[in-house]
């Protein structure tokens, strides 16, 4: 194996968070993980070495993201809400291991952001990435990325405190 | 006072202002309870963030990790120190599974191709190591390392029936556990280990946790005394 693999292989707990933060549903996440892994070892000619293979990787994990989300829009118009609705509960019970109330809560509300808001969230607040990374991977510019963040988490706070948790 | 925007003291949280800002705004936050309020909501909001979306292992890694190193078919000899920062404990729970780490470890080898000598595996994770198998075949525990550092260590029947013994290469920097089939020794578990330099040492005080952790998972009954091991031995483990 090469630098390449080990460190692909070495990034897959980052991004299957990334996944989860910005699917909706455990099994979603999987998929879009898997399908980054597929795009990753297909077009690796692509990747310039020394540069950064996560920001690399997180790019073509939104892209990825991004068409399922077209997609998905498209089958919302001839899928009843309330099936889509009953399918989204049921999956994020069995993915919620043991964290506390509050944690739980962030995570929900943070499903629940309009799509845009989400990757910045799931980029600068769960992964970590700096401003300048984030806008990057998000291919906008930093002052996007940043009113993004801005309302995300605006909302976010919002969401936590009509619900009577403290953040 | 201005009353401070949200988008600056998200910054301040985030670390994305020069110090000379951000000490303007921690200075701003001591003078003023409201902002320091908001500042602190912020600041939680982003632990419980991380909180809510921890990076842990998953079990479904395991099968990624092996479709990335069958995917790109490029080699490389130096895999005892890659092997040993994927076994890292920040990674283990990945690899703790044993038949999978066998499997990704086994794709891994098997890449090895036309190396001479040293540790090998073949594709399937049968070991094709000449000098390994004829340790697992022939070495008793009591014996120690021999010229290469290679020793056996526990040996114990699972619940199909099959001999199993935990072993270390020493000079490989790896420890295992494979159990004999018909066609060979197939590889259970892998993990880093660092022979110990001391001169009294005992392979199964030597064996890392993942190794011992297959043994606990696999083992049907007790592993061998002395006497029981060199009487499989001299059947031929069979």
């Amino acid at each position: 194996m090469d630098g390449f693999q080990r460190e692909l292989v070495e990034l897959l707990p980052r991004l299957r968070r990334f996944a989860r933060a910005v699917c909706r549903s455990d099994a979603d996440a999987q998929d879009l993980v898997q399908e980054t892994v597929e795009r990753a070892l297909a077009r690796r000619a692509g990747f310039r070495p020394g540069t950064r293979l996560d920001s690399w990787a997180f790019t073509i994990m939104r892209r990825i993201h991004i068409d399922h989300a077209r997609a998905g829009a498209r089958w919302s118009r001839v899928v009843t809400p309330a099936d889509e609705r009953t399918a989204e509960v049921a999956d994020v019970g069995q993915a919620d291991e043991d964290l506390r109330a509050d944690a739980l809560a962030l995570r929900r509300a943070i499903r629940d952001l309009p799509d845009d808001q989400r990757l910045a969230v799931a980029l600068v607040l769960v992964d970590g990435l700096s401003y300048a990374e984030a806008a990057a991977v998000m291919g906008v510019p930093p002052g996007t990325l940043t009113s993004r963040l801005v309302r995300g988490r605006q909302s976010l706070i919002r969401t936590l405190a009509a619900q009577g948790v403290s953040a | 006072m201005n009353r401070l925007d949200d988008e600056i003291l998200m910054r301040r949280v985030d670390g994305e202002l020069p110090p000379d800002e951000a000490a303007a705004v921690d200075a701003a936050a001591a003078a003023d309870p409201g902002t320091a309020a908001r500042l602190d909501a912020l600041r939680r909001l982003r632990g419980l963030a991380r909180e809510a979306f921890p990076a842990t292992a998953d079990p479904r890694d395991a099968a990624l990790a092996a479709r990335i190193l069958a995917g790109a078919p490029a080699r490389t000899t130096d895999w005892t120190g890659w092997l040993r920062s994927a076994l890292a404990p920040r990674l283990a729970p990945v690899w703790a599974a044993s038949a999978a780490a066998a499997f990704v470890l086994g794709l891994a080898f098997g890449q090895l191709g036309g190396r001479d000598e040293g540790f090998a595996l073949a594709p399937d994770g049968g070991i094709a190591d000449v000098g390994l198998v004829r340790v697992l075949d022939r070495r008793l525990a009591a014996q120690g390392p021999d010229a290469a550092g290679r020793a056996v260590g526990l040996s114990f029947r699972d619940a199909e029936g099959r001999w199993c013994r935990t072993f270390a290469a020493g000079d490989d920097g790896v420890a295992g556990l494979a159990c004999r089939e018909a066609d060979g020794w197939r590889l259970e578990a892998l993990a880093p280990f660092a022979a110990s330099t001391g001169e009294v040492r005992t392979a199964s005080a030597d064996t890392p946790a993942p190794v011992l952790a297959a043994v606990d998972a696999l083992i049907a009954g007790e592993t061998l005394d002395a006497a029981a091991e060199a009487r499989a031995r001299d059947a031929g483990w069979r």
